[in-house]
């Protein structure tokens, strides 16, 4: 029963990822969106099928390493493209920007 | 010793601390050993990714693994330090503290979901980006920092600044509540931190 | 004569549902005012097209696809990092 729990909240956040992607105004917080989301629905729906899967044990244990490395890999990506963009000059809508006041 | 000034004091400790640090950064693992662990880590992955336990399968499988360490030894490896026992370390690590940190941030990322779909509904946003501090100074242990700090609720690391007095950590907050440097740290860092000084230097 | 039904489980219901939304995504990577936005769409994509991957892996019962998935994984991340790096040597000129 507890898979079926999983599921439900993996594709509730798959869709509140896509949503939040969509209705952002900045790169920035699209990213924010994008980054979290992502990661947290994909390893949610991963271990749901890693439980409910008849496979052998190693072959769960490979879904196990796919949730790991997108957890590994997503928030390395977010932060690379986050500092391409502010380099490349796009600004960011707010309050404060200390990263261009320090002079990056 | 006991009768030295207070601020003679406080500048000893200091500089015992950066000579610590220092004779951390210098003091790194014989080459031999360093390509050792990193055939043991990457054999491990190819038994894991490739299921076959025949046994053509482990002899390619060591063959190519030992070529890809001897070139690439030192990327895993630069931040390890010989300190203590090893084993009584790994034991604790891998039965302590990993459990503790998953259990951790799987509470922080579900909540942090759901304040993203707060977010994308009712648009009540306050972007901006801050500057906090760091006490890790090792290569790994800042990564790990950053990466956890973006997985947590409202927060986006957007680079990090190394060095070995101070780390600097800029970070996009999505809902800026406050703009000093000490409040905005407790509050972002939460109690991540401090795990990690318990693994890392 | 055998009928299939298209949504028999859970699983492939999820499928389409992740399917669905990222084709709404491709509005992201068509119109996005600058180019790091048609990035962080593309990078989306490629992270739920991978967990699609998975799935069908667990209900075709060929589990050779999750090899295919983390290549396509460690593909989008070295793509997403090879632009990056692009960007912040100097951006579209």
């Amino acid at each position: 029963m507890i898979e079926y729990l999983f599921l439900l909240l993996g594709t509730v956040l798959m869709i509140s990822g896509g949503l939040g992607v969509l209705r952002f105004p900045d790169v920035y917080t699209r990213l924010h969106a994008s980054t979290k989301c992502d990661t947290g629905g994909a390893m949610s729906i991963l271990i749901a099928v890693a439980i409910v899967s008849e496979a052998p044990m190693l072959i769960k244990v490979k879904f196990l390493i796919l949730a790991f490395l997108i957890a590994m890999i997503n928030p390395m990506v977010a932060h690379a493209i986050a500092r391409g963009a502010h380099k490349s000059g796009i600004k960011p809508k707010g309050v404060i920007d200390v990263y261009a006041r320090d002079g990056f | 010793m006991s009768r030295m000034p207070l601020y003679l004091k406080e500048r000893i400790e200091e500089i015992n601390q950066r000579a610590l640090l220092f004779n951390y950064e210098t003091n790194t693992l014989p080459k031999w050993e360093k390509v050792i662990i990193t055939w043991i880590a990457l054999a491990i992955f190819w038994m894991i990714v490739s299921v076959s336990i025949h046994w053509q399968n482990i002899l390619i499988g060591a063959v190519v693994t030992f070529l890809v360490s001897l070139l690439m030894y030192d990327m895993f490896t630069s931040d390890i330090r010989r300190k203590g026992n090893v084993a009584i370390k790994a034991l604790r690590i891998i039965f302590l503290y990993v459990p503790q940190y998953i259990f951790i941030m799987a509470f922080r990322l579900v909540e942090s979901n759901l304040k993203v779909l707060k977010h994308a509904i009712l648009m009540d946003i306050n972007p901006g980006i801050v500057k906090i501090d760091s006490d890790l100074h090792s290569h790994t242990g800042l990564t790990i920092l950053a990466n956890s700090i973006t997985l947590t609720p409202g927060t986006l690391t957007i680079d990090t600044v190394r060095g070995l007095d101070e780390s600097k950590i800029y970070v996009h907050w999505i809902d800026v509540e406050t703009l000093d440097r000490e409040k905005a740290g407790a509050i972002i860092k939460g109690g991540l931190e401090d795990w990690l000084k318990n693994i890392f230097w | 004569m055998v009928k299939e039904y298209l949504l028999v489980s859970p699983f492939e219901l999820v499928m389409f549902i992740v399917l669905f939304t990222s084709i709404i995504l491709i509005y992201r990577v068509i119109f996005g005012p600058t180019t790091p936005d048609r990035i962080v769409g593309f990078n989306t994509i490629s992270t739920k097209i991978t967990v699609v991957i998975a799935i069908l892996a667990f209900l075709k019962n060929e589990y050779v696809l999750i090899d295919l998935a983390i290549v396509l994984l460690m593909v989008n991340a070295l793509g997403s990092l090879i632009l990056a790096k692009h960007f912040e040597r100097g951006g579209e000129k």
